[in-house]
């Protein structure tokens, strides 16, 4: 404690604060945190891809942020907006394409929106129906990178697969659309692609696509044809019903296919351009190069005779009816139907064998026009050559005009130097039928009934009086032939009563115990019967074969 | 003590000033050893100081942390739902526009006010009390203290949407129907939260008077 004033006296020591501005640990957290976030940043900014823009005509069902691109199913991108381009015209879909995927975003790649479609070809995007509609991809061939696209309105519906297309030229779609089936042979080898009208709005380009394996029967020579929906033809030649499938009945298709008479020249170029026919008949309908017009005159109704009608010469179709109108006859003052047929000299060529076919396809083909008219000439004024009309069909009335050779056709006079030419005709068919009908009728018509009529009365009495007359013969008859004819069959009964005496006792004679008689017979019987069964035999074998009569008869192959 | 409470109520006189501690939990005043050793309570075995060591260098770590991590909080997904294949990315601001869109905007504004507005105002007056500090500044003293407390008790209300998020990611696993997993954004929302939380804590609000009379030494 003494010591205490001298403590006291030491000078304290002085306490500096130090200045703690040293580096703390708690700026870790901070350089941790930006660190971090900085990480995340630059990981987003890095995995981001392109944006690309979509040009749709409508956003059915886009929503940004939640549509995504997909690519065979894999999510390559995510919509981040969707907003209506400058005119309003169209909706611009942005989106944002994964970094892996931005490899795929070149000129000709391809998006549309993927949502449920029903149709009769078969039901697709139903997995939308449950996550919401997506955009699909399909990956283009070009190296060219580009960033904007134009959506497709339709899916396309040929996706990567190998293929060729080809163009078809229609007048009009009729049932068919994209995405319709392609058929050769019954079998579905294809899809429509796509439908574009033509610039000038006159015609539509009909896209197909062939899948790979059945292109190459894709020839120049190939017809096309609309296999939309049931093709039922009623004609002249009846009733044809004639369908590629249920699916195309109901939802329609083309179906193509190559003439037979036509040789193949190999698979057509892509994108090669074809008509497209009605149907198969017309497309397969061979090139009739060689025609010949002529004019039929009737005198009857052609109510059945449609364009497209047959014409045939004994029965065989030669060529067709082109046109059915009316010839007005300023001399007569009156209409006659006007028919215009087309002859395909081919055609009858082709009905000829082999032979004949190389010999007259020469001189029939090669004739001159004099000489032709000649020909004509003596057919139709020597052996009658005639046209007229017969009906195909009886249920439907359609008509068709059938060539005859009439023997006794009256002679006609024909102008040989118009053009088309007149061949004559006669009245045929139901036409014939009426005539006839209404001559029948006629004659009854003019049949004396009345005075008929009155004759048969008259005989009538007189036949009645007859009658009278034979009552009372036969009355008289009765009386007196009756008991004559009674006594004479008693006297008939008592001979043969003596007849039947004298038989027994020849049948004891002949066929008894002892006597030879009946075994002789019964042989002679026997003999008979087996005689008998051979000539059955004989009978049945000629019945079945009767040409042994002529050739004899042949050994029988089991 | 006395001498510091008569002398005025505007808290002209600190105990620091006076060369006295205060104990932080349970007040009392005690003069400081002279030994560079750590001090204690005599009372309740409290540590002492004069202030929070480094208080404003620590809260500012915390606040510029916090700061860093409130942009991805708000940018990154919180919720990433995903129904029926379509996974659904969620932020908390697209959240917002949701419900607003929705229909049911008092909702929205809830949630707007807690998880998006109160986060950035915690921040904001952090930063402004540290700077206030640091300026030495002798204006809204009371105001600023208010403000601290008003800071340092709504801290731990932020961690609702944390709590929420943690709740739906638990309840809705219908996989394959509908699944819900957490987001990156959450994390950062709650590391927001909580640095802030941290960053109020080591703020010593005592220093928002040491200013308010004569020059004092920095403690900072």
């Amino acid at each position: 404690m003494a010591d205490e004033p001298l403590l006291d006296s030491l000078p304290q020591a002085v306490v500096v604060r130090k200045r703690r501005m040293r580096f703390s640990v708690i700026w870790l957290i901070p350089i941790l945190a930006a660190l971090v976030a900085v990480g995340i940043a630059v990981q987003r900014i890095r995995s981001q891809g392109p944006v690309i823009t979509i040009e749709f005509k409508s956003a059915s069902g886009i929503e940004a942020g939640k549509t995504f691109i997909k690519y065979k199913d894999v999510r390559i991108g995510l919509v981040s907006a969707v907003e209506l381009s400058e005119d309003y015209s169209k909706v611009l879909v942005k989106a944002k394409i994964a970094k892996h995927s931005a490899g795929l975003m070149v000129a000709d790649a391809k998006f549309w929106v993927v949502e449920p479609r029903i149709s009769l070809s078969g039901v697709s995007g139903l997995s939308t129906l449950l996550s919401g509609n997506y955009i699909g991809f399909q990956a283009g061939k070009s190296a060219e990178e580009q960033l904007s696209f134009r959506g497709l309105d339709e899916p396309p519906t040929i996706k990567d697969q190998p293929g060729r297309r080809f163009i078809l030229k229609a007048r009009e779609l009729g049932s068919l659309g994209v995405g319709d089936p392609v058929y050769y042979r019954g079998l579905q080898v294809g899809q429509v692609a796509a439908t574009n009208l033509q610039p000038d709005g006159r015609a539509l380009d009909i896209t197909v696509f062939i899948d790979a394996p059945y292109d190459k029967y894709v020839t120049a020579e190939t017809r096309f044809w609309n296999a939309s929906g049931v093709d039922v033809t009623v004609g002249a030649d009846g009733v044809n019903v004639r369908t590629e499938s249920l699916a195309s009945l109901l939802a329609g298709g083309v179906a193509f296919d190559s003439p037979d008479y036509l040789t193949l020249t190999g698979p057509a170029a892509e994108n090669h351009a074809y008509p497209i026919y009605r149907n198969r008949v017309v497309a397969m309908k061979q090139p009739d190069p060689i025609e010949r017009r002529f004019v039929l005159y009737f005198n009857e109704s052609v109510r059945g005779l449609s364009v497209g009608a047959p014409v045939t010469l004994y029965g065989l179709r030669v060529g067709e009816v082109t046109a059915v109108g009316l010839h007005y006859e300023p001399s007569t003052k009156t209409f006659r139907p006007r028919v215009l047929i087309t002859f395909f000299p081919d055609m009858l060529i082709a009905r000829m064998n082999a032979r004949q076919q190389v010999d007259n396809a020469k001189s029939l083909q090669g004739l001159d026009a004099a000489a032709r008219i000649k020909l004509l000439r003596q057919m139709v004024d020597e052996r009658g050559l005639r046209a007229q009309l017969k009906t195909g069909s009886y249920l439907t009335g359609e008509l068709y005009v059938a060539f005859e050779y009439v023997p006794n056709a009256p002679k006609v006079k024909i102008d040989w130097t118009m053009d088309p030419m007149e061949l004559p005709v006669v009245p045929g068919g139901f036409a014939n039928i009426e005539a006839k009908l209404s001559s029948i009728l006629t004659k009854v018509d003019n049949m004396p009934l009345n005075a008929i009529g009155s004759e048969v009365k008259d005989v009538l009495s007189s036949l009645n009086q007859t009658l009278k007359d034979a009552d009372v013969l036969v009355k008289r008859l009765d009386a007196k032939l009756v008991p004559d004819l009674a006594k004479t069959l008693e006297d008939m009964r008592a001979a043969i009563g003596s007849a039947d005496r004298v038989l027994k006792n020849t049948d004891s004679t002949l066929f008894g115990k002892d006597s030879p008689a009946p075994q002789d017979l019964r042989d002679t019987l026997q003999e008979v019967t087996r005689a008998a069964r051979s000539v059955r035999v004989l009978v049945d074998y000629l019945e079945r074969h009767p040409e042994i009569l002529i050739r004899g008869k042949t050994e029988e192959k089991p | 003590m006395s001498a510091a409470m008569s002398k005025s109520i505007n808290g002209t006189m600190t105990a620091a000033q006076m060369g006295l501690m205060s104990c932080e939990a349970c007040q009392l005043l005690s003069r400081p050893s002279s030994s560079d050793e750590a001090t204690y309570c005599p009372r309740c075995g409290e540590h002492l100081e004069f202030r929070r060591s480094a208080s404003i260098q620590k809260t500012w770590a915390l606040v510029i942390a916090a700061t860093i991590c409130y942009f991805p909080a708000m940018l990154l997904p919180v919720l990433v739902s995903t129904t029926l294949g379509t996974s659904e990315d969620d932020t908390i601001l697209s959240g917002v526009a949701y419900l607003y869109t929705s229909g049911s905007w008092p909702l929205a504004l809830i949630v707007l006010v807690a998880s998006v507005m109160i986060p950035l105002g915690k921040l904001a007056a952090l930063a402004w009390l540290l700077l206030s500090v640091q300026r030495g500044s002798v204006k809204n003293s009371h105001d600023r203290t208010r403000l601290y407390r008003l800071v340092a008790f709504i801290g731990r209300w932020s961690m609702l949407d944390v709590f929420v998020d943690t709740f739906t990611v638990a309840l809705v696993q219908l996989s394959p129907l509908m699944s819900v997993a957490p987001g990156t954004g959450v994390l950062f929302f709650a590391a927001v939260v909580v640095l802030t939380m941290f960053a109020a804590e080591t703020f010593d609000p005592r220093l928002i008077w040491d200013s308010a009379d004569s020059p004092t030494p920095s403690h900072g």
